[in-house]
């Protein structure tokens, strides 16, 4: 009975599971909190129940068929992903693409950023609690996804590059409606700046919120805006220009907090920054083929490497990929800038047509796993604005 | 799925609204791969629903397993819960979700004896 | 500095641990012995010509029945203050699957380790806490090993399996009791897709 005094009662956290199904989490990640009152004291993010095991499908596909199956790793911007995979592939078998290929690639590489930040403007808004926000986001990223239908036939799973160039060449109705779009997207963006930028709440739920210092950014491993927003200057495609980065001209926005509200800011200004760089695009593209002759992808028929008309189009098209001669033995790590962050490839290649090891790094995976980080003492509530504001997909961290 | 609720092609106008909790729903929407370690959740999930409650697998990867036969990829939803309705695409197009949700309404509306009289 | 440079370096630092120097696409590749790799990887961290303080990159590669020495863990770093990387192999045998955590040097590589863990099988000594991650608890097997096969060999987690017992159980209280068995339609699915190869 003398053990039923309250105050010597061993202090007990309070354990609570958000997820998997959880709306705001953004897909299914589980976080197991541990509370004291309303602070954060422990974080456990268990993650895996999207994992399909990408890598290991892909040793047993072609370079060309592995493509597909990069568009459902960030399903929100598929299109960057098709370009660093690529970009990836050229390395590793050295082939030079085209200069029209490349400006097309970076257009659309800006295009689906600003797809993916529209998508998590809209979601990040919404978990906060700006409703509208989501809906005036949504009306632009409609117009771009009806842009990518256009020009590759799909609105998510693009798979618009292949290893060598692009898969078709735009149109000229494209270019207009993308230069129309271009025109008018920095005043869309004013009129999202004037719904959140002022309100109080958004503020106050933002300020101050899930700091990491500059250090810890760096040794944590984040990239991208969430990794800019603390003060670091680390964009792949100013320190690593793939593509045709090194000819347009943009600026890198760099926060100096690296709170909740930062990594906002830096991404609206990436949203006039990729603006910025579409519009150079257009006014830059050369004329010319977009495909290196020598690209081992599918061949549509346009191509004198069709295939042959004697073997079947599945043999045929295995053969071609596989008798290359310059598939030397090698590993080759190539990085791209997403919207994310930097997504990597690794390849091991043993000199055959498929990939002897392929490993992705993927910048969601790393910005989960700095959650405990984050979240320790934090209110539970804040939570929600710090997953949010490291703009994670779940599809991409699982693979 | 987000784009389907969002202002272009708008789900609400057909009385279709996301709920937070299934306990307060009538149809869940599989949506995306389902992996073994998923499955529970999955179900659990479904079990929580009240009767009567109908499922949409949303997605190749959800109908058949799709691209990912692999080791952690269960090859399609119907493997451990009833699926009334199949949306293949990947991903459906918003469209195509809409046309699944009034092919379950149908599908309803044929269905005698599993609600009450007064519906 | 030059990748090649930073490469002589190590190797005049550590004599003796370097075993293999090998350049690819402009990318150089440091081929190390495992048993100084936590000291390697601090003073590539700590040294202020070199300054690696992104670890961009970790994984593990099997090359079974390729190499004497199975296992490589592989780490991709960059410098972002001097702008140059180097990517450095640590050799581990099958034996002895075990190397050293480099977690106190670079917070991130904590996921990445229990990846590869999870996936290869190789223990990271020193690591915080080293669990499976992506696949459930109790799964059989490391996936990304050479000898593991595409489907898993037509083995389920035995989580899953009590999930599908469960739904086999419950289905006639379902309205549609008599849906199509599942486990039937799995074997005509099974016959289909026979060789579970892509395109051969």
């Amino acid at each position: 009975m003398e053990n039923m005094d309250n105050n010597q009662r061993p202090f007990e956290p309070y354990e609570i599971q958000m997820g998997p199904q959880h709306p705001a989490t953004h897909g299914v990640l589980k976080l197991d909190l541990e509370l004291d009152g309303e602070t954060v004291i422990g974080c456990k993010p268990t993650v895996g129940f999207l994992h399909r095991g990408v890598e290991k499908l892909s040793e047993n596909l072609t370079y060309a068929q592995a493509l597909p199956l990069t568009d459902r790793l960030d399903y929100i911007a598929s299109m960057a992903n098709n370009v660093v995979y690529s970009n990836a592939v050229e390395t590793l078998l050295g082939i030079e693409v085209p200069e029209r290929a490349k400006f097309i690639r970076t257009m659309v590489m800006e295009m689906a950023r600003i797809t993916g930040h529209l998508l998590w403007l809209a979601t990040h808004a919404l978990d906060i609690g700006a409703m509208t926000v989501f809906l005036y986001c949504f009306r632009e990223r409609e117009q771009l996804l009806d842009l990518f239908e256009e020009v590759c036939g799909a609105r998510l799973t693009t798979t618009y590059t292949c290893i060598g160039g692009v898969r078709q060449d735009v149109t000229g109705h494209f270019l207009e409606t993308l230069y129309k779009f271009t025109e008018e997207f920095p005043s869309r963006v004013r009129e999202y700046e004037t719904l959140i930028d002022q309100n109080r709440i958004w503020l106050k739920r933002t300020q101050g919120v899930g700091i990491v210092s500059k250090e810890d950014a760096v040794s944590l491993g984040l990239t991208g805006p969430s990794l800019r927003a603390s003060g670091v200057d680390y964009d792949v495609r100013k320190h690593l220009p793939f593509d045709a980065y090194s000819e347009v001209e943009f600026e890198v926005p760099i926060g100096k907090k690296g709170d909740v509200y930062d990594r906002y800011r830096c991404r609206m200004e990436e949203l006039l920054q990729s603006n910025r760089i579409i519009k150079q695009c257009i006014e830059k593209l050369p004329p010319g083929p977009i495909r290196a002759d020598d690209s081992p992808d599918l061949v549509m028929p346009f191509s004198k490497k069709c295939v042959t008309a004697d073997a079947t189009f599945k043999s045929g098209v295995i053969k071609l990929v596989e008798d290359r001669k310059h598939y030397m033995e090698g590993d080759v790590y190539v990085s791209g800038e997403c919207p994310k962050g930097e997504l990597g490839f690794y390849f091991v290649s043993d000199g055959k047509g498929r990939p002897y090891r392929m490993h992705i790094r993927s910048p969601s995976y790393i910005h989960i796993g700095a959650l405990p980080f984050l979240c320790k003492g934090q209110m539970v509530a804040d939570v929600i604005a710090i997953i949010g504001s490291l703009d994670v997909v779940l599809g991409e961290c699982d693979r | 799925m987000m784009a389907a609720g969002s202002s272009h092609h708008d789900l609400d106008r057909f009385g279709i609204i996301f709920r937070a909790s299934p306990r307060q729903a009538d149809a869940m929407i599989v949506a995306g791969t389902v992996t073994q370690k998923m499955a529970p959740v999955v179900r659990r999930v479904y079990d929580q629903m009240p009767e009567p409650r109908y499922v949409i697998a949303m997605g190749s990867c959800a109908c058949s397993g799709g691209v990912f036969r692999t080791y952690h990829t269960v090859q399609g939803a119907d493997d451990f819960i009833p699926v009334d309705v199949y949306v293949p695409g990947c991903p459906p197009r918003p469209e195509a979700l809409l046309e699944g949700f009034i092919r379950l309404q149908e599908k309803i509306n044929k269905e005698e004896l599993r609600w009450s009289r007064w519906r | 500095m030059e990748p090649l440079e930073i490469a002589e370096l190590l190797k005049k630092r550590f004599p003796g641990q370097v075993i293999e120097i090998k350049e690819s696409r402009n990318q150089v590749g440091v081929l190390v012995k495992k048993g100084r790799i936590l000291e390697i990887c601090r003073w590539l961290h700590d040294d202020p010509r070199l300054q690696f303080n992104h670890l961009a990159d970790l994984c593990g590669v099997d090359y079974l029945g390729k190499r004497d020495c199975r296992f490589e863990v592989v780490y991709n770093l960059y410098s972002i203050p001097l702008r140059h990387r180097i990517r450095i192999r640590a050799q581990v045998p099958e034996e002895d699957c075990k190397i050293d955590s480099v977690t106190s040097i670079w917070m991130g590589a904590n996921w990445h380790e229990r990846e590869c863990y999870d996936l290869f099988g190789i223990e990271f000594v020193g690591h915080p806490d080293l669990r499976r991650i992506l696949l459930p608890e109790g799964w059989e097997g490391h996936p990304l090993r050479k000898d593991y096969p595409l489907d898993g060999g037509g083995k389920n987690w035995s989580g899953y399996e009590e999930i599908r017992k469960k739904a086999k159980d419950l289905r006639q209280f379902d309205f549609y009791g008599d849906y199509p068995d599942p486990t039937k339609e799995k074997e005509l699915k099974d016959v289909a897709g026979k060789d579970g190869e892509y395109g051969q």
